[in-house]
């Protein structure tokens, strides 16, 4: 990835990461009140979901401008792929080695982070320089 | 209830979604070089409203994808 001064768009990935771990950690202490399983297994769906968006997000934005688009749409396609293939791939960890998982608990929060962050990435939007 | 009937839901789960993303993204993808060709000036700021839109494209399925993996590995497993 390109440094942070000659990118053309700057990305607010931390502030994202930070607002997303913060409501993260609000839903588990919530779901700790239930019980403590059911917290961590709220932390868990969150991260979850975190992680692969995280890494599709530095994925979308390898390539700017109009002269490399197309190498952009490839790598938004792979990125997508990717995505998807990891949350199949984590979930699937999750329920087979995780015993006991609270699965309302890592559904819901995983649902909930998925709007969420769909949501911040429209309000916090990357700010294009040039 | 029947095993079988629970993987082909997965399995219903899991392709309509991957169909659904799919058109979406080949769509998203389609109209972003489309309209970077007419107006190279304004790719970056397309760029952004691309990535936004996956964002949201991409919400459902990855629900669909917990989903189906709780019905494999849960209820049928």
């Amino acid at each position: 990835m390109k440094s942070r001064q000659s990118r053309i768009t700057y990305i607010p990935l931390a502030r994202w990461l930070t607002i997303e771990l913060t409501g993260l950690v609000i839903l588990s202490l919530l779901w700790s009140l239930h019980s403590a399983l059911a917290g961590y297994s709220a932390f868990i769906g969150g991260l979850i979901f975190i992680v692969p968006n995280a890494w599709f997000t530095r994925r979308v934005y390898r390539y700017e401008g109009a002269r490399q688009m197309r190498l952009m749409v490839g790598n938004l396609f792979r990125a997508e792929s990717t995505k998807i293939a990891l949350t199949a791939v984590f979930f699937a960890a999750v329920f087979t080695l995780m015993e006991p998982v609270h699965v309302p608990a890592l559904l819901f929060t995983f649902a909930v982070m998925v709007v969420t962050g769909g949501a911040l990435r429209w309000l916090i939007r990357p700010q294009t320089r040039r | 209830m029947d095993i079988s009937m629970v993987y082909i839901a997965a399995a219903i789960i899991l392709g309509l979604g991957a169909l659904a993303t799919g058109i979406g993204f080949g769509l998203l993808g389609g109209k972003l070089l489309e309209a970077t060709a007419r107006q190279p000036e304004m790719a970056n700021q397309l760029q952004v409203k691309a990535f936004i839109m996956a964002g949201l494209l991409d919400a459902v399925p990855m629900i669909g994808v917990g989903l189906s993996m709780y019905l494999i590995f849960v209820v049928a497993g």
